[in-house]
């Protein structure tokens, strides 16, 4: 088991975190989702600083106060740092990153060490990264259908926005990350706090999303999905396939045979 | 003819491979039925019968060749004639233009009087149209209420989040329903029609152009965007329609909070929701 | 013979034989493009089989029910009957998602038939006279098409067809005066109304399949009487037609075009997937999904809903709304002039006269310009609807495209049509027979030729041959340049015979002459093969198996665990 990137989405996340557990020689911490304080607090500081610093200060400034390449980070909270390193967001690689959920850049350690040294800028606060899981599937179905397919699509595909700018598919995304941005809103998404969606809805969400993700045998039952992209690519395979083996059986049918 | 025999050979191939799918059909379906097995066995069963035929029919069958006569389907003047006059000879029931007349009159009030139960399509219990579309269920006092029942606070509004509402007891109702969101009153280019309580704001949920729910939010460019013919409305500019076919504002929905913080319509919408009509105020 | 006894028995007390004459050698154009009117026939075969079966398990009602089944992500949720009674056949009948998909996949099949078969009748002026009424009632067909089609997509009452539904309604709305109450009546009230579901699922499995029932048997009992028209060709003239009879060489290609059809709808039927409806969930006002499109046939009009303008009209304190142009003006439009066309092009071209040899599309520039016109209107329409789609996978912002697309539906229509019309004319003016065969010179020639068509060669050296056979039956034969042409009756004298080959080759000299070589003998008559007797074997094997096996679960009561 090595820190390969085309892991099986599903415990990624935990085998990165152990393999770059393993690779800093630290004791390792049980495998949970959430950041725990076990690893040694000077250890990772001094790794989130020089993180910082090598990747990070450039643009968000030296203690988050961000400047004109990059926006304020202070008070953001650690759900927010967590969501865009671990989702390969930042650090900015191309234009068209941040749309798009990708491999990340550093080791679960590493976004770790980065999550603390940016939550100790003062004022500190936002909110912290959720602990996801064990949600009621149909209780999350009609919540995803409700808050969140609009622009996700039904089918967790995503969707076209405007200027150019589209909301992603939820293929890639894992539990935590879903309640991260559920929380925080990153970019054009709206954030929806307790208030509007409890930790436990959001449990039922998470779940409902994996079902869209990884339960594809069941879900695309019916044969080949075509992305799940709806009527238009449907009716493209009526025509060329449909219609297109009919066009050849009926020109061999009507061709003269002579 | 060699050709002959080798046609021959393959067309009851053919037909073989069709017993094996129907066969591969029953057998699938007995043992639980996957929809893919089911139609590919169904698939190749009918192609091995297509395919035989197509054989059979070209190769084994005359192709072309035959002439058929096409006689002129116009009848000779006078038989046209004939049949006119037997049509409106003197014993024709036509020759009495008076009565035909009153006929026709007759039976076409019959058809006249029998259009009237049509309006049964549409209850006598339910207002007019005119009416039914203008006014929602909203009105004041009713409370908000997100989707699956739960009141709304003021307070539930965080910046940037968006909470879409309906009237307490109407959840399922097509045109009643709403979004509140918090606005940044520092862009605020246009003061919302129908009002704020603080920097919240609620608005209709259908686009007016051809009623889908707006419900894509941009939180951060306060636009909503419509799935189904990609309009945009700029909620600083009290929602007025930036891109897309809309040609009219969202609708604003009148709100206060009550004393325990939850919020409530003051009125209907400031304009009736979703898409336009010919009676549209 | 059990045969003979059958033709008998019919024949005494029905009259049979004549007709059945007629019929078994009734001749058939062999041109490929005449098969898509019977794709769209077998299509439309497959629907009624399919649907049959989906009306023994679909539940049309928006009342309120519990699901309860395999699909594990709605289980206890409470959603409509319409939509939980889908879900169901989806999941939980066995061979009922097969159907369902098939069904849609055969939906969708069938209009594209029927459009090809419309575009054939239409490039080759099969529409002129004596076929006017078969052209609107086959126009008629197609609208009948489209709206069966949209009720029976809007049926599940799911998320993304309860939003092209209230998509119609809006568009119903927008009709000037009377628009609000035609949709209140049509909806039973505003939408969502609880009256719809019982409403689109009469007119969608009863009504409108009926009218259609009635009007391809229209359509088919004109064809029989007029007869097939046939495109020119050596021995192909206004009073005859040439090709193969029904019985025995028609009817065999042509039940293997059903099957064809019946193999197209169950294979994509069982592996693409069509219209998840469990995906989209159960429609709420308040939800909505991405992309929204409907199926490819009524995709046009949303395409036109994108793609016009923001522009409301206010009358007298009345409003017209953006939609009332786009959607209910450009299909009233496209419709009034579909049915008018065979007038129209009359009107323009002044030709009075009854025709049963088709034109070529290059005879006739003029209607090729139109009809690329039309085609490529209605494709940008097309692609517009997934102007959402397009701005995905190709990064482009969705307003760039809709600007875009809204210049390319002005402007690339007129240019494809220029290029056909020269195109056309070109190819009548040369000796090209393909567009990759035009040569500069035929180019030249099309662009500054006139517009006259060129003259039909008449036809030189042609003969008829008229014989007596052995048992005493007459037949004749068409000799000409490029080919014979056998009658396709045997006649059962020579006045019979001979009235016949005059109708057909008017002005042709019949010559009496003696029976050819190789008369068609019957043929020998063959045992069963043996892959046919084993065949047989296997099946009844199968079924014996089958059947004990299903009594022994009737005999067992208490189901054991799988």
């Amino acid at each position: 088991m090595t820190d390969e990137p085309s892991t099986p989405r599903r415990g990624r996340r935990v085998l990165a975190a152990a393999a770059g557990l393993g690779v800093l020689g630290l004791p390792l911490a049980s495998p949970s989702p959430s950041p725990s304080p076990t690893p040694p607090r000077s250890a990772g500081s001094d790794r989130g600083t020089q993180l910082y610093q090598q990747s990070c200060a450039s643009c968000h400034g030296q203690q988050g106060e961000g400047s004109q390449r990059g926006p304020v980070l202070t008070g953001v909270g650690p759900a927010d740092v967590d969501f865009q390193l671990s989702t390969g967001r930042m650090p900015l690689r191309t234009e068209h990153q941040l749309q798009e959920h990708q491999e990340p850049v550093f080791s679960e350690a590493d976004i770790r060490a980065l999550v603390q040294h940016v939550a100790s800028f003062p004022p500190g606060g936002g909110p912290p990264i959720p602990t996801v899981g064990g949600g009621h599937t149909p209780s999350g179905r009609e919540l995803y259908l409700t808050y969140c397919s609009a622009c996700h699509s039904a089918a967790g595909v995503g969707a076209t926005l405007n200027n150019g700018r589209f909301a992603p598919s939820l293929f890639r995304a894992t539990p935590t990350q879903i309640g991260e941005a559920v929380r925080v809103g990153p970019g054009l998404m709206p954030a929806f706090p307790p208030a509007v969606l409890t930790d436990a809805q959001v449990n039922d969400i998470a779940a409902y999303v994996d079902v869209l993700q990884n339960d594809r045998g069941d879900l695309d039952r019916g044969g080949w999905s075509l992305g799940r992209l709806g009527p238009f690519p449907e009716g493209a395979v009526a025509w060329v396939l449909g219609l297109g083996a009919l066009l050849l059986l009926a020109r061999s049918l009507g061709s003269r045979a002579r | 003819m060699s050709g002959e025999k080798g046609a021959v050979r393959r067309i009851r191939l053919a037909f073989g491979v069709t017993v094996l799918g129907a066969v591969g059909f029953a057998v699938t379906y007995s043992l639980g039925a996957n929809t893919q097995l089911l139609g590919i066995s169904l698939g190749v069963a009918f192609a091995g019968l297509a395919y035989g035929l197509a054989a059979w029919g070209r190769r084994l069958l005359p192709t072309g060749g035959y002439v058929e006569q096409k006689p002129e389907l116009v009848a000779p003047p006078r038989r046209r004639d004939l049949l006119a006059e037997a049509m409106e000879g003197p014993e024709s029931p036509l020759g009495r233009r008076g009565l035909v007349g009153m006929l026709l009159l007759g039976a076409g009030s019959i058809g006249v009087a029998l259009l009237f139960p049509l309006r049964s399509l549409l209850s006598f219990r339910k207002p007019d149209p005119v009416t039914m579309l203008r006014h929602t269920a909203w009105d004041a006092g009713v409370r908000l209420v997100t989707p699956e029942g739960t009141p709304v606070r003021l307070t539930d509004i965080a910046r940037g989040t968006i909470q879409i509402v309906v009237p307490e007891g109407h959840r399922r109702d097509g045109d009643v329903p709403a979004f509140l969101v918090r606005l940044d009153p520092e862009r605020l280019r246009k003061e919302p029609g129908a009002g704020r309580v603080g920097d919240v704001v609620a608005y209709s949920l259908l686009c007016t152009h051809a009623g889908c729910p707006v419900a894509l939010y941009e939180q951060t460019t306060a636009r909503m965007l419509c799935p189904c013919h990609q309009s945009a409305f700029d909620l600083n500019r009290d929602a007025a329609p930036i891109a897309g076919p809309a040609a009219r504002p969202l609708p604003g929905l009148p709100i206060e909070a009550d004393a325990d913080g939850f919020l409530r319509a003051r009125g209907d919408f400031t304009s009736p929701p979703g898409a336009g009509f010919w009676s549209y105020p | 013979m059990i045969t003979r006894r059958l033709y008998r028995a019919l024949d005494a007390r029905l009259g049979t034989t004549s007709a059945g004459r007629t019929a078994l050698a009734k001749v058939f154009p062999d041109h490929w493009t005449f098969m898509f009117g019977e794709v769209a026939i077998y299509a439309f075969l497959a629907l009624l089989l399919t649907g049959t079966y989906l009306t023994l398990f679909f539940d049309p009602s928006t009342a309120d029910t519990v699901y309860d089944g395999a699909y594990q992500p709605l289980d206890g949720s409470t959603v409509s009957s319409a939509f939980a009674s889908t879900v169901t056949l989806s999941f939980d009948v066995r061979a009922g998602l097969l159907i369902r998909q098939a069904h849609h996949w055969a939906a969708l099949l069938f209009v594209a038939a029927i459009v090809v078969h419309l575009l054939r009748v239409f490039f080759t002026g099969a529409f002129r006279r004596p076929r006017e009424l078969n052209w609107v009632v086959g126009v008629t067909m197609l609208t009948l098409a489209l709206l069966n089609g949209f009720t029976g997509y809007s049926m599940p009452d799911d998320l993304l067809s309860g939003t092209g539904l209230r998509i119609i309604y809006s568009t119903v709305l927008s009709i000037p005066v009377v628009g609000s109450w035609i949709a209140m009546l049509a909806f039973g009230g505003e939408f969502p109304s609880d009256e719809t579901a019982p409403r689109l699922y009469i007119s969608h499995v009863l009504i409108v399949p009926a009218i259609f029932l009635a009007l391809i048997s229209l359509h088919l009992v004109m064809i029989i009487r007029q007869k097939h028209s046939q495109f020119p060709g050596p021995g192909r003239r206004e009073h005859n037609v040439v090709g193969s009879r029904l019985w025995p060489a028609y009817a065999v290609r042509s039940l293997s075009l059903l099957t064809g059809v019946l193999a197209a709808v169950f294979t994509l039927g069982g592996l693409v997937q069509i219209n998840p409806v469990w995906i989209y969930g159960p429609f709420h006002p308040a939800q909505a999904t991405s992309p929204a499109q409907p199926d490819w046939y009524v995709a046009w009009g949303d395409g036109a809903l994108r793609l016009f303008p923001p522009i409301e009209v206010h009358i007298a304190g009345h409003l017209v709304p953006a939609p009332f142009f786009p959607a209910v003006g450009l299909g009233t439009v496209t419709f009034l002039l579909l049915y008018a066309w065979p007038w129209l092009e009359r009107w323009r071209t002044a030709d009075k006269a009854s025709h049963q040899i088709l034109e070529r599309p290059r005879d006739r520039p003029g209607r090729v310009a139109v009809g690329a016109y039309a085609l490529t209107f209605f494709a940008v329409l097309l692609v517009t609807a997934a102007d959402d789609i397009l701005a995905r996978l190709t990064g482009i912002p969705v307003t760039g495209i809709l600007r875009t697309l809204q210049i390319l539906v002005l402007v690339l229509p007129f240019a494809v049509a220029a290029t056909a019309f020269v195109v056309a004319r070109s190819l009548r003016a040369g000796t090209a027979t393909t567009v990759g065969e035009l040569t500069r010179e035929d180019l030249h020639a099309g662009l500054t030729g006139s517009d006259e068509l060129p003259e039909e060669s008449r036809h030189p050296a042609e003969r008829i041959r008229l014989w007596r056979n052995p048992d005493d039956t007459w037949r004749w034969c068409w000799h000409g340049p490029g080919d014979d042409l056998t009658s396709n009756e045997v006649f059962l004298d020579r006045a019979e015979a001979l009235a016949a080959a005059r109708t057909a080759f008017p002005g042709v000299s019949v010559e009496q002459d003696g029976p050819p070589e190789g008369v068609v003998l019957p043929p020998p008559r063959h045992e069963p093969g043996p892959a046919t007797k084993a065949a047989a074997g296997l099946v009844w094997v199968a079924m014996a198996v089958l059947g004990r096996r299903a009594d022994r679960r009737r005999s067992s009561p208490s189901e054991a665990p799988e």
